[in-house]
């Protein structure tokens, strides 16, 4: 039972965001309070602001900016209303501007006609700006994705920033990106009126990284789960952590990939595995949800490959060495031929076998078309081209077990003949 | 017709839904759990089924099993929130009906979207509402009428109205319930079958990332999102970054499960073990997915079996020794075979019930393959080799192939041809690669122009020998020529191709392959390898 509780407890808060970024919420020169402070001064003082979240993906931009918005919904209740848009959705301005429109509506009440035009809401916005300030309320726009939001004319970022100008508005334009080079993206004129504030994310330190998983893995002491399991489950944990093998696994994961969303999935994969069995999280089950990090596509799928894929393949490798620029599925058949006629092995099929293994390895996406222009003809004379190595294709042959000695001669040209 | 018990359908190929449903040789009261189709397991989850046991689960998807406990581990106990997934691998190795018979055993409501049946955005945003909807009817709550939404923009929003809806009606419905039926817990999954096509769509630069980030714009924590796709997780990184759901990976079957899968719900097991222990082990070389297996081994088997005059029977080794040499004729012919579709020649001749002669067997298969299935007027058949011979010959070779009377029969001519031919070395070895040209619209005409008038003037030759006069008008050959090209196109026989900017004129391409362009020429006795430039 009680490890039951722990495991519903563990991944609730493995997939919890905001959990997962507020293990950096106390650091004084962290983001959080920079944003925090930011947004508070605007407050008092009055006045407007603007500030872009730069980071690449899964370093915790987005959480940050929840996490400081519920903070100060929860000091200062009445005095700010939201409205969030995502560049993906809203990067057309009609549909921008009819979703503020929409979430202001919401948030104070009003209601919202869908069939009011884009002027009609672009002048709701801007008087719902001069109400606000005039009654001391402050609208925060926070714009995800807000790269997307540069492309074209950038008439709603234009128009967003400028009603800021006004003196009677009293407003906030949170920016996130994970472009670094955002703000470069702007025009001229929209520059102009943002202010050049940024808070970047920079990679977590060795000691971040141990205080984020120490938050994530050590269980409350306040719960309801009996206490000597959990004094028993926080040792080994404890344990776990200044092992020396699990120092390794982490950095070999972090050299890859060292965001914390990386971090997040690999330990939802550990701690999973305590579905099915044991009571406490082993260093095993950390070694195989690395494992399962470290998959490589390619050779997973040229493993199922059958025997007469992996001729053509080898075919087609042999092709490529000779330097040919561009063959046809028709040339590869020429050189299967010419291979079965040296070798006279047991695998001779006809010309529609081979199209159609031809087809499955297209399909598996092991080799390609080498250009799109040529739709209108058949497979058979359409340029292709592999998309592996020939390291891979060798280490992969070497390590099947069912496939003929034939083909490992075979990579090498100067065997041949 | 007298005989009316049913033209046998082709043996075609095995889906999923058919793999999984009865084979007619079940009794009819052995109706087991296997015999739930696909679309059935689709349309089951929103009324409480009888649930199945794990081992049922894991029984019934051989080969499968360390996948399903990975997939249950992933998915959590009931009421866990979970990161999304992605399963991945090659075509039919049983990842939907992995999931969907896992749904099953936990018993837990979900949505499912296949990006395959819904092929563009609006289709599948309107299905995944449409499918929420019946869960809030089902959980209790009345509801508003349907939704439908065009833009992204409008999806996101209905679908978070949606979903929190349905969760509280979830909610509430587990409260009311207490302890007396089971607790399909709180959480919605939302399942998006063939991710891979996505990619193709036309606006596919925001819908993959919108799909695949999905959880994290709607931030709802009762949601679980799994894609099912068969490309791996590194098709999907996008320019900007992505964040990737995690991978589960599905690898195709090997010899002792193919085995396990072919042995499930047959009448016989002895015989069809025997059966599998000769075919298996040779075809498992040429490809290894179940769909092109079962439909190469049916007619293999009715084959095996024909000796036989009990199909109950215990075999020994000297039974068996037997069997595999009635087969093995059979084995290579079929290794080389794509699949074989009879045609109606051979379903009229097996009534006769002559089917059981090996000679026969090989002349069925030759005659189906050396005659032309369906009817094509005198015309079309001239129209399409003239687009065949313009497709395949160089266009510089015209004015010796063809006179301006359009004969070919000239000695000397023929000599002329093969001393041009001769010079023409390259040309042979680029058509081979680069495959059949286009041609122009006024190359086509002119080359059906010379082809009929010399078949014309063959056919009078043959009425000057026979006395009777032969009332067929398609020997004429005035009707409108534009209007058979235009029927040619829309039956995908000619394409056309880019025209050049300049002229103005638009080129075709002609896509029959040699083997027809042989059978329609045999049809109409027209001597097409003479045309043809071959080195």
């Amino acid at each position: 039972m009680a490890s039951e509780k722990t495991l519903a407890l563990l991944r609730r808060r493995l997939c919890d965001p905001s959990f997962v970024y507020s293990a950096f919420k106390s650091s004084p020169n962290g983001n959080y309070s920079k944003l925090k402070f930011l947004i508070s001064n605007t407050i008092t003082e009055a006045c407007n602001n603007s500030v872009l979240l730069l980071g690449p993906r899964g370093c915790g931009k987005g959480a940050v900016v929840d996490l400081v918005l519920e903070d100060l919904k929860s000091e200062l209740p009445e005095i700010i209303s939201v409205a969030r848009l995502n560049g993906l959705l809203h990067s057309d301005d009609n549909c921008a501007v009819k979703e503020i429109a929409r979430q202001l509506c919401m948030e104070n009440k009003l209601l919202f006609s869908k069939m009011a035009s884009f002027d009609d809401n672009s002048q709701f916005m801007i008087d719902m700006l001069r109400e606000c300030g005039l009654a001391h309320k402050m609208i925060i726009f926070v714009l995800e994705e807000f790269d997307l939001f540069t492309q074209g004319k950038q008439r709603l970022l234009y128009s967003l920033l400028d009603a800021m100008q006004t003196l009677t508005s009293h407003s906030v334009v949170i920016g996130i990106s994970c472009r670094m080079d955002a703000d470069q993206l702007l025009e001229k004129r929209v520059r102009s009126r943002f202010s050049h504030k940024k808070l970047l994310f920079t990679p977590l330190t060795t000691d971040d990284m141990q205080r984020l998983l120490e938050h994530l893995l050590y269980l409350p002491t306040d719960s309801s789960l009996p206490s000597d399991y959990l004094k028993e489950f926080n040792s080994n944990i404890n344990n776990i952590l200044s092992d020396n093998k699990f120092k390794e696994i982490l950095d070999l994961l972090l050299a890859a990939d060292n965001s914390i969303s990386n971090i997040q999935r690999f330990l939802y994969q550990a701690i999973s595995s305590m579905h099915f069995q044991t009571e406490l999280l082993t260093l095993d089950d950390l070694k195989s949800a690395f494992s399962y990090h470290q998959r490589q596509p390619m050779l997973d799928k040229l493993q199922d490959a059958s025997i007469l894929e992996l001729y053509i393949l080898v075919c087609m490798n042999r092709l490529e060495s000779r330097e040919q620029d561009s063959y046809t599925f028709n040339s590869v058949m020429k050189e299967y031929k010419a291979i079965q006629d040296a070798y006279k092995t047991s695998d001779n099929y006809s010309k529609s076998v081979c199209q159609r293994a031809f087809e499955h390895l297209i399909e598996r996406e092991l080799i390609s078309f080498a250009n799109n222009r040529l739709r209108n003809l058949s497979v058979e004379y359409r340029p292709v081209r592999l998309l592996l190595s020939s390291q891979e294709l060798y280490q992969s042959l070497k390590s099947n077990a069912s496939c003929p000695a034939i083909l490992q001669r075979l990579l090498n040209y100067e065997t041949y003949r | 017709m007298a005989k009316e018990e049913g033209i046998p359908l082709s043996p075609g190929r095995k889906t999923r839904s058919s793999s999984f449903s009865l084979s007619s040789s079940l009794p009819q009261n052995h109706r087991t759990f296997f015999s739930h189709t696909h679309l059935e397991l689709l349309h089951g989850h929103c009324h409480s089924e009888e649930s199945i046991s794990l081992d049922t689960l894991t029984s019934s998807l051989p080969g499968r099993k360390p996948q399903i406990h990975e997939i249950l581990r992933l998915i959590g106990p009931l009421n866990s929130p979970m990161l999304p997934l992605l399963l991945y691998g090659g075509p039919s190795t049983g990842k939907t009906i992995s999931v969907l018979q896992t749904f099953r055993y936990l018993n837990r409501p979900f949505v499912y979207a296949g990006c395959r049946t819904c092929y563009c955005p609006r289709i599948l945003f309107n299905s995944v509402l449409r499918q929420l909807l019946i869960h809030e009817k089902n959980a209790g709550k009345g509801s508003s009428g349907a939704r439908r939404c065009e833009k992204p923009s409008e999806f996101i929003d209905l679908l978070r109205i949606s979903l929190i809806q349905v969760v509280n009606a979830l909610r509430e419905r587990n409260l009311k319930l207490g302890s007396e039926e089971s607790d399909r817990g709180n959480m919605i999954y939302l399942i998006f079958d063939n991710v891979e096509l996505l990619r193709l769509w036309d606006k596919s630069s925001t819908i993959v990332p919108l799909l695949l980030r999905l959880s994290e714009i709607l931030k709802i924590p009762e949601l679980g999102i799994i894609y099912i796709s068969s490309s791996s997780p590194d098709a999907y990184y996008l320019c900007t970054g992505s964040i990737e759901p995690i991978p589960v990976y599905f690898p195709d079957y090997s010899l002792e499960d193919l085995h396990g899968i072919f042995m499930r719900n047959q009448s016989n097991p002895n015989l069809y073990s025997s059966f599998l222990s000769v075919v298996l082990k040779p075809f498992y070389r040429v490809t290894r997915r179940v769909d092109e297996l079962s439909v190469a081994f049916h007619p293999l088997f009715e084959k095996y079996c024909d000796p036989l005059s009990d199909q109950c029977l215990v075999l020994d080794e000297a039974m068996k020794r037997r069997l595999f040499d009635n087969l093995q004729p059979h084995l290579a012919s079929s290794l080389n075979d794509v699949f074989w579709v009879p045609s109606w020649a051979s379903h009229q001749l097996k009534q006769e019930g002559e089917h059981r002669q090996k000679r026969f067997w090989k002349s069925i298969r030759k005659e189906a393959s050396n005659e032309l299935d369906f009817h094509m007027s005198m015309s079309v058949k001239y129209l399409l080799l003239s687009a065949f011979i313009a497709a395949r010959n160089p266009a510089t070779l015209d004015a010796s192939l063809f006179d301006s009377s359009g004969g070919s029969n000239n000695p000397k001519r023929k000599r002329n041809l093969q001393t041009s031919l001769d010079k023409k070395d390259n040309m042979a070895e680029e058509i081979l690669l680069k495959g059949p040209g286009s041609f122009p619209l006024e190359r086509l005409l002119a080359i059906f122009q010379c082809i009929t008038s010399v078949a014309e003037s063959m056919v009078e030759d043959d009425h000057f020998e026979n006395d009777f006069a032969i009332e067929n008008e398609n020997f004429r050959l005035t009707s409108d020529v534009l209007l058979q090209l235009s029927a040619l196109c829309n039956a995908n026989f000619l394409c056309k191709s880019g025209s050049c900017p300049l002229e103005g004129s638009t080129r075709y391409r002609c896509t029959i392959d040699e083997e027809m362009a042989v059978k329609v020429a045999r049809s109409i006795n027209f001597p097409l390898s003479s045309y043809l430039y071959r080195r």
